[in-house]
């Protein structure tokens, strides 16, 4: 039948004073109002076409109703759209929410600021057939491969004129403008003038027949430049800005750009003065690289695992220097939690036995090894800890166990306290059948705000019993993290009892308890700050 | 029985003719009391024949019967072998909304809606806006009502279908006894049988279906004849005439040096581009001894015939004539490879108000329709100076146009009482003239700026407005199905064009000014004689309702663009389809051709400027009798603005385009 239902017509009728319409004349009403409303909308396409536009708008309505010589609708222009209300106790009835407004409203308003003038800009769309690279102008499409020409002029035929591919002329501006900004790069004299030109390089449309020369001149200052930590860290800023900058087709020439900024993640030596923090650097071209996966891992489906093989590699061979396993590790956490699960955890057992000489401060009297070591072990526990955190955020809230159930598992905890860190994961799973509830109840975790969450990652409380030469890295860590390391202990007690609950709770079957189990064997409390508790807050 | 026998003697018919003087011979043969005894005979002897009878008067009310014999037809139809099919399937389409008109006629809303909803889809392709039409119409007084529809159960439909389809067609209709499709295709479809081999799918656009004596008349109208050449004595031809005559190189560029300064002295139109126009004309001067070659040789092949005026035409002053000519002297030669610039007038903070837009002749001026009924008209040549004045070392950058009126740069022209929906420049410049939906049409000067005669005469909005190529006359559109014919002297109009079916919504006038050219909603474009008013041509072939049209300045072709991004450009003689050029996605608002004719540009709401190359595809016309399906369109460029649509297009004298269009906010 008609699109529009009797029970519509009733409601009209009743809202302009007709109650007494019977639902025949409705019936018989409906397909006529429909017919109507066709005719009106058809018009008022008519009038939207002449206005040039491709939107309808109220005031196309309006000319459609003249045009019939029908009176318009007159009301007060609300500005925003129409809500539509659900008739409390109808299933699908709908009102419009149109409120009374007080005319003295209106009046006593203050005046909207005025617009701005029309005006005119006159440019340049094309200059004897050719798109000048101006901002005024849609950015360039990705220059056509010559082939696809080819062929079209081949099969047209002789009526065709063939033209050869057009020589890639760059204006003089370009040319001024990629002496500018290559001169700054290498510079490094004048900070904020820098600055400026990277707002430039990650907003300007029209630089994009600069890009192969970008990505040339990076290339090769990298390659040359590996001494130079300041020019390898402007370097990797100018990427970054290319890639923000949403006129520049930059995929093409990923594959030229990739090397270099991985070799700026996992490179063995960048800079050569002790000063230079290449860990800074490192972090900066991780978050890179994840972006760049992030934007084009859908249109190149190797990327990321090509890249991960990379950095895996790098992070797996024992002969590789701590620098570069830094690197990869941040690499990998950059790209997401999943790969860290899967390529990380998975190898984190050998490795952490690798490192653990390397962490011992009697074995290990060269300090700047040590530094590293501690670094490297930083950002295993980062990884790890973020991994976890977001595994913990995935289950749904569920209400809070009851107090008597949860006693029941403190009393438990504390009875398998001593003997907690030589639990295994065998032993946790035995206990599992009993505790299920209280591991259901407590696994939800709304994730409450994490006491640590740093980004560079050196998290390394200093109450560690088990490495307790940690201090000089302690304090080489800044004022928040040691600040949180004391409030750690300060809660020890509590924190030991969040910890044994937390060894039981995560029997669950899901493999993430028993991630967590293993990450707190291989990292003691360090890991704990990264775990979202509910349960603390049941204590508190 | 009697009844019966009547029924019977009808289907006996059918089934041997199947034609439409069925009816006539049926009324004879009542006439002759029910027919001899072969008749009867027939009847008796053929038990099939009853028993078919018998189910026909038994379900005559029967809504379903509809579905089924159109989903039967249909099925059979879409089984049928390839090399016919696309034949039968032209018969589905007349079928279906003859079958949903009539189970709307007879009462059946809710099955004629589920009958519509379920085979839509078949026929949205091509007929989608004739079926939005339709959807709304849901009870028989609707039919009554609306004009679209009752023209379409009044008339009849042509269909060309070639022999062995007609005859499978008929056969299967006999053979499963569908007696309600064989009577719709009986009714409204008037077959036009040729022998021989079907014709290849890709000649679709005859097979559009069309009211059928519309068609006559439109055959019948397009056997008129017209002239289509450009007139004698016009500029143009002097200056073919001259261009031989300045055949040494010497002179030619003596003078059209002296020319340029004297241009760039009087009118800066190309808006402080001094250097590129400079530099353009060099190249043309280099240019132009083979371009003059090749002008002769054109001439040669296809000398543009030359026509007397009907109208009196308005005496140009020497000066404007002059400088005219200099212009065309200086053409820049246009090819698909000597491309043309483009210059765009970006309307920005425009709150989409901007209903149209409009170039004069030479670019200088830029005037803007609003839908608050004001007209603004800017003067590019003076925004130019201010902002380049120092670079072009001029004193008088004269600030009276930017002072006094509180730094507004623009004039303002304030008189209409609706939204303004189109404004056109006189030849020269001095006049422009604005259409609204008030009804009326106001002329303006741009050197008072100010506001002479309102012409009164539509009952409607006026759609669109243009000047005559030599200004003096006007032609206007409307709402209200006519297209007028004025002159700035009266306020009435002098011809008045009806016949369109729906609303008129473009006007262009031909080069010669003897024509004008109207587009409408009712799909068609027409074109009218000026001095008798009459219909001299119907080009059919659009899908929905026109909305631009250029004509080429050799005077022999037209290019019509409408709201689905289709351009079609049409041979005015022959009243045929040369190519459609398909390529824009949305609402093509404006077409131009070059100065020569070589080049057509369209500016389409899908926020780009596309050129065409118009030569190659006149050519390949007569190429393609031989081997059809040779790829006659050829787009030359596409150039994506950012996101402003393109409103208005212009080719200056010079074949400098210019285009303008409303920035709007990106979707986001």
């Amino acid at each position: 039948m008609s699109i529009v239902p009797k029970e519509t017509i009733e409601v009209i009728a009743q809202s302009i004073g007709i109650t007494n319409l019977s639902p025949e004349a409705a019936l018989m009403l409906a397909p006529d109002v429909e017919y109507r409303v066709r005719e009106i909308m058809q018009e008022a396409i008519k009038c939207m076409r002449h206005s040039k536009r491709t939107t309808l708008t109220a005031s196309d309505v309006d000319g459609a109703l003249n045009l019939r010589n029908l009176e318009p609708i007159y009301g007060f222009g609300s500005g925003g759209p129409i809500r539509f209300r659900k008739a409390i106790g109808h299933r699908d009835l709908f009102y419009t929410d149109d409120r009374e407004v007080d005319f003295k409203d209106v009046i006593e308003a203050p005046l909207p600021k005025a617009p701005l003038d029309t005006e005119i800009v006159c440019h340049w769309l094309a200059i004897e057939g050719v798109q000048p690279a101006i901002p005024e102008n849609a950015p360039l499409e990705v220059i056509r491969a010559p082939a696809e020409n080819q062929i079209y002029q081949q099969k047209d035929g002789p009526l065709i004129d063939i033209r050869l591919p057009v020589k890639h002329v760059l204006s003089k501006e370009l040319q001024l403008y990629f002496q500018k900004i290559a001169e700054l790069t290498m510079s490094k004299s004048n900070p904020s003038l820098f600055k400026e030109a990277l707002v430039s390089l990650a907003s300007d449309s029209g630089l994009h027949p600069l890009v192969p020369y970008f990505t040339n001149f990076i290339a090769d200052e990298v390659s040359r430049g590996l001494n130079d930590f300041l020019l390898l860290f402007n370097l990797m800023h100018v990427v970054r800005s290319l890639l923000q900058n949403p006129h520049i087709h930059i995929e093409p020439y990923l594959h030229q750009l990739m090397p270099s900024v991985v070799t700026c993640l996992v490179s063995r030596k960048l800079g050569n003065r002790f000063a230079d923090n290449h860990w800074d650097l490192r972090d900066f071209t991780a978050n890179l690289v994840a972006l760049i996966c992030k934007r084009f891992g859908n249109t190149y489906v190797t990327l990321q695992s090509r890249l991960t093989k990379t950095l895996v590699n790098a992070l797996l061979d024992p002969k590789k220097a701590l620098t570069q396993h830094y690197g990869a590790i941040q690499g990998l956490a950059a790209l997401g939690h999943n790969v860290v699960r899967l390529l990380v955890l998975s190898n984190l057992e050998p490795y952490l036995s690798l490192l653990e000489p390397e962490l011992d401060a009697e074995k290990q009297k060269n300090q700047m090894k040590s530094y590293e070591a501690w670094r490297v072990y930083g950002a295993l526990l980062r990884a790890a800890g973020l991994c976890i955190h977001d595994r913990l955020k995935i289950f749904p809230n569920l209400p809070s166990p009851s107090p008597s159930l949860l006693n029941k598992g403190k009393g438990k905890v504390i009875n398998t306290e001593p003997n907690k860190r030589k639990l295994s994961v065998d032993s946790s799973e035995n206990r599992s059948p009993r505790k299920r509830l209280i591991a259901t109840d407590g696994s939800d975790g709304g994730p409450s705000p994490m006491q640590v969450d740093r980004p560079t990652g050196d998290a390394n409380p200093p109450q560690n019993s088990v490495h307790p030469s940690s201090s000089e890295q302690a304090s080489g860590g800044n004022a928040p993290e040691s600040r949180n390391a004391k409030e750690n202990q300060g809660s020890k007690g509590r924190t030991i009892t969040r910890k044994a609950i937390l060894d039981q709770i995560w029997k669950d079957d899901l493999d993430s308890g028993r991630l967590l189990v293993k990450l707190h064997q291989l990292y003691g409390d360090r890991i704990l700050p990264f775990i979202p508790s509910t349960e603390m807050s049941l204590f508190l | 029985m009697d009844p019966e026998q009547v029924d019977e003697f009808v289907m006996g018919y059918l089934k041997k003719k199947g034609f439409n003087s069925a009816a006539k011979q049926l009324q004879e043969a009542l006439h002759h009391n029910n027919g001899g005894t072969f008749n009867s005979t027939d009847y008796h002897n053929d038990p099939e024949l009853t028993k078919l009878i018998r189910s026909f008067s038994q379900s005559e009310n029967d809504p379903t019967r509809y579905r089924d014999g159109y989903s039967k037809l249909r099925s059979w139809a879409y089984n049928s072998l390839d090399l016919y099919k696309h034949e039968l399937l032209r018969v589905m389409y007349p079928v279906f909304i003859h079958c949903y008109m009539d189970l709307v006629g007879k009462g059946h809303t809710q099955e004629a809606r589920s009958f519509f909803n379920s085979f839509r889809r078949d026929h949205e392709m091509i007929h989608l806006r004739d079926l939005q039409k339709l959807e709304g119409v849901l009870v028989p007084s609707h039919l009554e009502e609306m004009e679209f529809a009752r023209s379409l159960r009044q008339s009849k439909v042509n269909i060309k279908i070639c022999q062995y389809s007609y005859d499978l067609l008929l056969q299967y209709l006999h053979r499963t006894e569908s007696t309600l499709m064989l009577g719709i295709i009986n009714e409204h479809i008037n077959f036009q049988v040729y022998s021989g081999q079907p014709n290849s799918s890709s000649d679709d656009i005859d097979a559009v279906t069309i009211v059928g004596s519309f068609q006559e008349t439109a055959d019948h109208v397009n056997q008129k004849e017209i002239q289509w050449g450009l007139l004698e004595d016009s500029l143009e031809d002097r200056l073919e005439k001259t261009g031989s005559l300045l055949s040494d190189s010497e002179k030619g560029q003596g003078e059209s040096k002296d020319g340029d300064i004297d241009d760039s002295k009087k009118r800066s139109n190309e808006i402080g581009k001094q250097g590129s126009s400079l530099k353009k004309l060099k190249k043309d001067k280099a240019g132009n001894a083979t371009a003059k070659v090749a002008r002769q040789e054109t001439s040669i092949v296809s000398p543009a015939p030359r026509v007397k005026p009907e109208l009196a035409l308005p005496v140009m002053s020497t000066d404007v004539e002059e400088s005219i000519l200099e212009d065309l002297r200086n053409r820049v030669q246009l090819s698909s490879v000597a491309m043309p610039s483009v210059s765009f007038y970006t309307f920005v903070n425009t709150h989409n108000g901007l209903n149209c837009a409009s170039i004069s002749h030479d670019g200088s001026l830029v005037a803007g329709g609003f839908s608050d009924s004001s007209i603004k008209v800017w003067d590019m040549a003076k925004i130019g100076q201010a902002g380049s004045g120092a670079l072009q070392g001029e004193s008088d950058t004269n600030d009276q146009n930017v002072g006094p009126n509180g730094r507004r740069n623009y004039t303002l022209l304030l008189g209409h009482s609706g939204p303004v929906y189109s404004a056109t420049f006189s030849p020269p410049g001095d006049f422009v003239l604005s259409s609204s939906a008030d009804t009326t049409i106001r002329l303006w000067s741009t050197q008072l700026n100010a506001n002479l005669v309102c012409y009164k005469g539509h009952n409607y909005p006026v759609w669109d407005v243009q000047f005559s190529p030599f200004g003096h006359y006007f032609a206007s559109c409307s709402h209200d199905r006519t297209a007028r014919i004025w002159s700035m002297d009266r306020v009435q109009p002098l011809r008045i064009m009806a016949g369109h079916l729906s609303d008129v919504d473009c006007v262009q006038w031909h080069p010669n000014c003897n024509y004008i050219a109207t587009g409408s909603s009712d799909k068609t474009v027409r074109l009218w004689d000026v001095q008798t008013g009459e219909c001299v041509r119907i080009f059919i072939g659009h899908r929905s309702m026109v909305l631009s049209l250029a004509m080429s300045p050799d005077g022999r072709y037209m290019a019509s663009g409408d709201e689905d991004g289709t351009i079609m450009m049409w041979d005015l003689s022959t009243a045929r389809c040369i190519t459609p050029l398909m390529g824009h996605n949305s609402c093509v608002w404006s077409l131009s051709y070059s100065g020569e004719g070589s080049l057509l540009a369209s500016g389409s709401a899908d926020c780009t400027v596309k050129l065409w190359d118009v030569t190659s595809s006149t050519k390949l016309t007569k190429a393609e009798e031989k081997n059809g399906n040779s790829n006659r369109l050829r787009s030359l460029r596409t150039f994506p603005t950012k996101s402003t649509p393109v409103h208005a297009l212009r080719f200056s004298r010079r074949n400098l385009l210019f285009a303008a269009g409303a920035l709007a906010k990106p979707a986001s």
